[in-house]
């Protein structure tokens, strides 16, 4: 980052990213509305509604804010650039498994700024993750109660072992997480199994 | 002997740094030393990451939707981001709409190329099936021009031109007259003598336009014309041939009439309609014209482009008319102009003192005699009438 991009608001992009890193959450409030009209008028124009818009940004957003709290982020571009990048691909790939028909966008293929960005390497690994999560909830789904809720608890939801127990009436907190772990190992099968299918497929 | 369950419990303590200094270098060693119990320790890691991976992804997801809808809503504690917002807001104002004019705009948005393309289609389609049968129709109906001048036009006259100009070169003996290159012969009709000394007539249409005319007799000889008087009103010209080596064209056969002409008549007339001269008969069907015009007579003679300008002769030989036009929507309706005008014409310009008088022909030759004697008679004293018109006309 050489260039010292000044945003909108006169934060550098190298300030920004570091804001992030740090986890301030009004640069990241920061970082998403100024980038978000760019990436709104690239859908529209792309024969898509708000809501695909919304949905195609926040993707790009999250993979962004993911690389730069990895600390994995090797940006040689400006912020604007990689974000239209990884928006553009997600964009399009949407559009092509809904068209019947080959895509084109409107802008210039060949020659945008946005290539080379490595925003392909880094969607490619976040769709990877991405498969790895729909997985586990698949994985948790097959899981059966009172472990999938356990689980979901725990770690998705984010409570104690002690609320834990009490909603789920074991007698104390080992219990739980006695439970807990036996619930894990037959999640673990479940995942493992679920997730080496799909990668032969 | 440990169950799966007591190694995760012993894994997420050792991750969560809970285990004593002396147990946690014991897992350390045992890790490294056995390989089935760091894979099952590498599968725990990757189990729980990416359990908390997809709780941080979730967090993150709707802290980026309150972001979003804070953004939307135009409501911020931030300074920072007002002017992002407004900028937000100008660019994309949030509009009430409703549901259905929302499916209206995806489908419009979504579609709207191929939307565009059928509408162009459609109106190409449209325009081709007007212009289409529009040219059917013409091609199979008659153009309902009704009333046609039958004047001819000249092609290979053109081709004649210089043959043409050598003639009147030749006749002239000089070459006062220049060869006209833009003036080609454009149109052709009859004309026929009026009196001995170089008087014809000829239809109006026939010479309308003219630069230089040229009388054709049967026998090939061309004489050089000049328009002497033009009646536009009853489709009549008089013509003077203007050649010096021009000596009269001696005692003309037939008379002109000046009253009217009997209805049931039988006509008939000469015309140059081609190269050759051709006869064409009837009879007088009308005393009146095209749309009750009363200078002219309907005759049911088939008269072609060309036989405008020509001679219409009764039986006794007695000039009744001279052909102008014909009706295309009625069969076989041609009009030619009544002699009586053509004799007040001449009777007026007698008193302008002319230059070469008018001696209107007093004996009838043709009386009596049978149709082809008459004919051969007559022939002699009809002419085609060339028009050479300025390339502009």
């Amino acid at each position: 980052m050489s260039k010292g991009n000044l945003s909108s608001s006169g934060t550098t992009d190298e300030q920004l990213i570091a804001a992030i890193r740090r986890g301030d959450e009004r640069a990241l409030s920061q970082l998403y509305r100024t980038h978000w009209p760019m990436v709104s008028h690239f859908v529209l124009q792309n024969s898509g509604t708000d809501d695909d818009a919304q949905d195609v940004y926040q993707e790009g957003v999250m993979v962004f804010y993911e690389k730069v709290r990895d600390n994995s982020l090797e940006l040689s571009c400006q912020i604007k650039t990689y974000l239209y990048a990884v928006c553009r691909r997600l964009w399009l790939k949407r559009l092509t498994s809904k068209s019947r028909f080959g895509v084109r966008l409107l802008d210039d293929e060949e020659h945008g700024p946005y290539l080379h960005t490595g925003a392909e390497d880094d969607l490619l690994a976040a769709e990877e993750q991405d498969r790895r999560f729909s997985t586990m909830s698949e994985a948790l789904n097959h899981l059966g109660e009172p472990c999938r809720s356990l689980l979901e608890g725990f770690y998705l939801l984010d409570k104690s072992m002690q609320d834990l127990t009490a909603e789920f009436g074991y007698t104390n907190a080992d219990n739980a997480k006695n439970q807990k772990y036996k619930c894990l190992v037959r999640l673990k099968k479940l995942f493992f199994a679920h997730y080496k299918e799909e990668q032969a497929r | 002997m440990m169950t799966e369950a007591d190694y995760y419990a012993l894994f997420e303590a050792y991750d969560r740094g809970e285990l004593a200094a002396p147990a946690r270098a014991d897992l350390e060693a045992r890790l490294a030393a056995d390989p089935a119990l760091a894979l099952r320790y590498a599968d725990f890691v990757e189990l729980t990451g990416t359990l908390q991976a997809q709780s941080r992804r979730r967090a993150l997801r709707q802290q980026l939707r309150g972001i979003h809808a804070d953004m939307t809503k135009g409501q911020t504690s931030l300074k920072a981001d007002v002017d992002a917002v407004k900028a937000e807001t100008t660019t994309a104002p949030m509009l009430r709409i409703s549901r259905t004019e929302r499916r209206l705009r995806e489908f419009w948005s979504g579609y709207r190329a191929t939307v565009g393309v059928a509408a162009s289609v459609a109106v190409m389609a449209v325009f081709a099936t007007l212009l289409g049968l529009e040219m059917w129709r013409t091609s199979k109906v008659q153009v309902p021009a009704s009333y046609q001048w039958m004047r001819r036009e000249i092609n290979n006259l053109k081709q004649n031109q210089r043959a043409i100009n050598r003639t009147i070169k030749r006749i002239d003996g000089t070459s006062a007259l220049p060869t006209p290159p833009v003036n080609n012969g454009k149109f052709g009709g009859t004309g026929f003598a009026l009196t001995s000394e170089g008087y014809l007539v000829t239809s109006y249409h026939v010479i309308r336009g003219a630069d230089s005319l040229l009388i054709e007799g049967r026998d090939r000889q061309r004489y050089h014309a000049e328009t002497v008087y033009s009646d536009k009103a009853h489709d009549l010209a008089i013509l003077r041939i203007i050649d010096k080596k021009f000596n009269g064209f001696g005692r003309l056969p037939y008379t002109f009439k000046s009253g009217q002409a009997d209805l049931g008549e039988r006509v008939f007339t000469l015309g140059y309609p081609r190269e050759d001269v051709v006869y064409g008969e009837g009879s007088l069907s009308a005393r009146s014209g095209f749309e009750g015009d009363t200078a002219a007579y309907q005759i049911s003679i088939p008269v072609n482009p060309g036989n405008s300008g020509g001679p219409l002769l009764d039986g006794q030989g007695n000039l009744i008319g001279v052909i102008s036009a014909r009706q295309n929507d009625l069969e076989s309706a041609a009009f030619a102009t009544k002699s009586s005008y053509l004799v007040k014409l001449v009777d007026s310009l007698r008193n302008t003192q002319p230059a070469t008088p008018y001696h209107l022909p007093k004996t009838n030759q043709l009386t009596g005699a049978a149709r082809p004697q008459q004919l051969k008679k007559l022939q002699d004293y009809v002419f085609v009438v060339k028009v050479f018109a300025k390339a502009s006309e």
